[in-house]
């Protein structure tokens, strides 16, 4: 009796479940489809369609003078239109701008002519008026947000005629028309908001953004999803989708299981799940190099890296070609200089470190380090042990630190490969602390050149030169390297720099590596760019 | 009964006073700072230095409390780091979707425990009994994340029954079956661990129950079993079950930051998790009040209704 009664309390339970199974997948199944109506044969860009793209971070901000984070960037690209911007070859191409700026004799003024046909999402026209707004607010005092040492050169913004504007420096600063990709804002929206209030204006920066960008903002739902409309009266033309979502996920590995059963369309694909990716019949994998490099940090201001024979051992008993077979599967190129093939500013030839165990050993030996008793190099009776610190969560800088660990150990260097939470990590690295031996780390970097940032020595108290690199020449050449208008000029400068740094070893340069998106066969007219995840999502087109 | 509960809640305020002092420590003791200064490295350190200032972070963390307390006093929970806009905000936007999978899954446990927790109890040392008790230790031991994830493996990607997370079709209008489809996955993982206390506790309770007079005086009577049972038996034997909700509600909030990330369901739970790795302090502190003062009050109602439901306890 009791038993039946047992029965069928379970079944109940079932049943309860299975229905609701049974019932919410159809519904999911018949909305999941976005329906298209264009025809089967795949003749050219079709007009319609959505789809849906992975993000694994929450935007912030969809106002581009305040955001600092690719969730937001991402979007703003869609919402908002710049004066110019970087094609798939990173040069810079007119968006909003007629041509590129015209550049006067002395270097200080820089003229733009804008596209009369320019309208915001709410039908007014983009003039001068706006771009002149959008700048003024950087030189602002009360500008709150992160780019306010970025523009110290420039003076002011004149405005010509409605559609001719003029940036005037008060120096010269060659990097300054890479300043020229920030989306423009309606003046006629904001003129009448605090600039010192500008950056918690939620109410346009969240809720309802207007830009001049392809795709007008619908709606966010916090840890949910953002979608965009296509603008109608986008002065390219009107994108040929419909409708894009971006989904928020928690992590890559819920991105990647959501592709799999087909809930989205796009993701950026980690190195670590590429052979995973390339399982999948519905998908293919485009790879590009990335605008990066993976290095590990040497702390130049902590005996023994203090010694750039060390360094250059350190370098040669790395490797980096097994690195990349192994933890990269060969998708990737071996490091010689902290610069990225793809800039117009890397040198031809720079100084290469081959792997050679022996050679290290020899240098070693010349900086005064001979194996003790127990095999560990040694000198002055200090053992050459160290500790390698990497970022938890980011398994490739893991396997880097355990993979040279065993490597350094093979020629009696007793390395500890540790990970830690990234706030802590950053605290340990960063200035003040600067307790750290070696850094397993990457810098994605900008599409203009400047070393300055990195590598000048006044950048070691409070900038990003934490590993307390010093070379007078490199202070003295990357000084100066912006006030060389001409290009040439300034890529032989800085490949000066390049070769002091590829001498020096202050880093030891792993690899470039590839950047991988995944995208749904049903995608089209996709756009690989080194550094930006939505490029031209305008021209995206889908096939059913 | 009143003055009771006038006592407990006025001793509430002391030990929430006591939880903010101990959580802002630790708070500020874990090394890292707020994203919002490290986010970018092509930001100047001069801006960071000037947005540190402004956020007040540069002065000594008591004054950094006693300006957190005097605005929380003025119910202001200040703004978010990372977010900008005000915390009593964010938590209001999550706060029903946590709300609706702690109460689905205390419903999907209640369920299914309670009448497994009496039907152990009532076939005490038979092999359903055995079956349950290690059933329910088996829920209680396997970590939430774990079966989060394969069951999403199971039902998402291989049967493909059921999303692999968020709480609705994107794009589609919203609709209560669409909700329910996103929602039983993670309410079901929630509840596992909560089952197996449940179940434990309800077989406890009624075994005490069944073994009293009463029972053995309705049995004399010549009531059939399933009366004596269900009818005596149960309505006793659920009073400690019943205030052990009380209990349960904080801790869920703890499980469910752990299932809300598996699942990525936009709740308090993964909004706090996603607020400790950015270190933004506000959101960090508003979360953490707001779980103690679920603690507190849980603890409470779970007094104050063992008292409404058995009346030989007198305070």
């Amino acid at each position: 009796m009791a038993n039946k009664k047992w029965l069928s309390l379970l079944g109940l339970a079932l049943a309860f479940m299975l229905v609701l199974a049974a019932c919410g997948g159809n519904g999911a199944s018949t909305d999941e489809e976005p329906a298209d109506d264009g025809t089967d044969e795949a003749a050219g860009p079709q007009q319609g369609g959505s789809v849906v793209l992975g993000t694994s971070g929450e935007p912030v901000t969809f106002n581009d003078l305040y955001s600092q984070d690719t969730a937001s960037s991402d979007i703003i690209k869609l919402i908002h239109a710049s004066l110019l911007e970087s094609n798939e070859e990173l040069e810079l191409v007119p968006m909003i701008a007629v041509d590129l700026p015209e550049v006067s004799e002395d270097g200080l003024e820089y003229t733009y002519t804008l596209r009369e046909d320019v309208v915001f999402h709410d039908g007014e026209p983009l003039t001068a008026e706006d771009v002149k707004f959008t700048y003024d607010i950087f030189l602002h005092e009360d500008y709150t947000g992160p780019r306010a040492g970025d523009f110290t050169e420039l003076e002011s913004v004149e405005v010509i005629d409605p559609y001719t504007v003029t940036f005037i420096l008060n120096e010269v600063d060659a990097s300054f028309v890479t300043r020229s990709g920030y989306g423009i804002l309606p003046k006629h929206i904001l003129e009448d908001v605090p600039v010192a209030d500008l950056e918690e204006h939620m109410e346009y920066n969240l809720d309802n953004p207007i830009g001049a960008g392809p795709f007008v903002f619908e709606t966010y739902e916090n840890g949910q999803y953002i979608e965009v409309s296509a603008f109608d009266d986008y002065f390219d033309g009107r994108p040929y989708l419909d409708k894009v979502t971006f989904r928020i996920f928690a992590d890559t590995n819920a991105e990647l299981l959501a592709f799999e059963t087909g809930e989205i369309d796009w993701m950026i694909l980690p190195a670590t799940e590429y052979k995973t990716a390339e399982t999948y019949d519905h998908a293919r994998i485009s790879s590009v190099l990335a605008l990066r490099y993976d290095y590990i940090g040497w702390n130049n201001n902590r005996a023994p890296f203090d010694d750039v024979r060390v360094r250059q051992a350190l370098t040669m008993a790395i490797d980096r070609e097994l690195l990349v077979e192994t933890i990269m599967d060969g998708r990737a190129e071996v490091a010689h200089a902290p610069a990225s093939p793809l800039s117009w500013a890397y040198p031809d030839g720079v100084t290469e470190f081959a792997y050679d165990p022996e050679g290290a050993l020899e240098l070693l030996a010349e900086a005064g380090w001979e194996p003790g008793a127990d095999g560990i190099l040694e000198k002055d009776g200090e053992k050459f042990s160290f500790e390698i610190l990497s970022n938890d969560g980011n398994v490739v800088r893991r396997d880097i630190g355990v993979i040279v660990q065993q490597m350094l150990g093979e020629i009696g260097i007793e390395v500890e490969a540790r990970q830690m939470e990234w706030g802590a990590f950053l605290d340990r690295i960063n200035p003040p602390n600067y307790d750290f031996d070696a850094v397993v780390l990457a810098w994605a970097l900008a599409l203009d050149p400047d070393p300055t940032a990195i590598w000048h020595s006044r950048e070691i108290e409070n900038g990003l030169n934490n590993i307390s690199y010093v070379n007078d020449r490199v202070d003295e050449l990357a000084g100066g390297n912006k006030q060389i208008i001409d290009q040439d000029e300034r890529a032989a400068v800085i490949g000066e720099i390049y070769e002091i740094l590829a001498e020096e070893q202050p880093y030891t340069y792993l690899f470039y590596p590839e950047q991988h998106m995944l995208l749904a066969n049903r995608i089209e007219g996709f756009t690989h760019h080194p550094r930006e995840n939505m490029y031209r999502l305008n021209e995206w087109y889908v096939t059913e | 009964m009143i003055n009771y509960i006038i006592k407990r809640v006025i001793m509430m305020i002391p030990i929430l006073f006591g939880i903010s002092i101990l959580s802002f420590a630790i708070m500020y003791a874990a090394p890292g700072k707020p994203a919002i200064l490290n986010l970018d490295p092509e930001i100047s350190p001069e801006v960071r230095e000037a947005q540190a200032e402004r956020l007040g972070l540069n002065d000594p963390v008591p004054v950094q409390y006693m300006r957190w307390l005097g605005n929380v006093a003025q119910g202001d929970f200040g703004t978010s780091y990372s977010r900008k806009i005000p915390v009593t905000d964010m938590i209001l936007e999550r706060l029903p979707n946590t709300i609706l999978l702690m109460a689905s899954s205390l419903f999907i446990a209640a369920i299914i425990a309670i009448p497994f927790g009496v039907i152990s109890a009532t076939r005490q040392y038979s092999l359903t009994d055995y079956g349950v008790t290690v059933g329910s230790f088996l829920g209680l031991a396997t970590p939430n994340f774990w079966l989060g994830i394969m069951l999403i493996m199971l039902f998402s990607v291989q049967l493909g029954w059921t999303p692999v997370g968020g709480i609705s079709t994107i794009g589609a209008d919203f609709s209560i079956l669409d909700r329910l489809h996103h929602l039983i996955l993670p309410a079901f993982v929630l509840a596992t661990a909560d089952m197996a206390g449940l179940t434990r506790y309800t077989r406890s309770s009624m075994l005490e129950v069944i073994n009293q007079d009463y029972i053995r005086t309705a049995r004399a009577k010549g009531f059939r079993e399933r009366r004596v049972v269900y009818k005596h038996g149960l309505r006793n034997g659920l009073i400690p079950v019943i205030t052990m909700f009380g209990l349960m509600l904080p801790t869920m909030i703890g499980g469910s930051a752990i299932v809300e990330s598996v699942f990525n369901w936009p709740g308090i739970g993964k909004l706090f998790i996603d607020a400790t790795f950015q270190r933004d302090y506000p959101v960090i502190m508003a979360i953490t009040m707001f779980g103690a003062l679920l603690t507190v009050i849980g603890n409470l109602v779970a007094d104050i209704l063992y008292a409404v439901l058995d009346p030989r306890i007198e305070y």
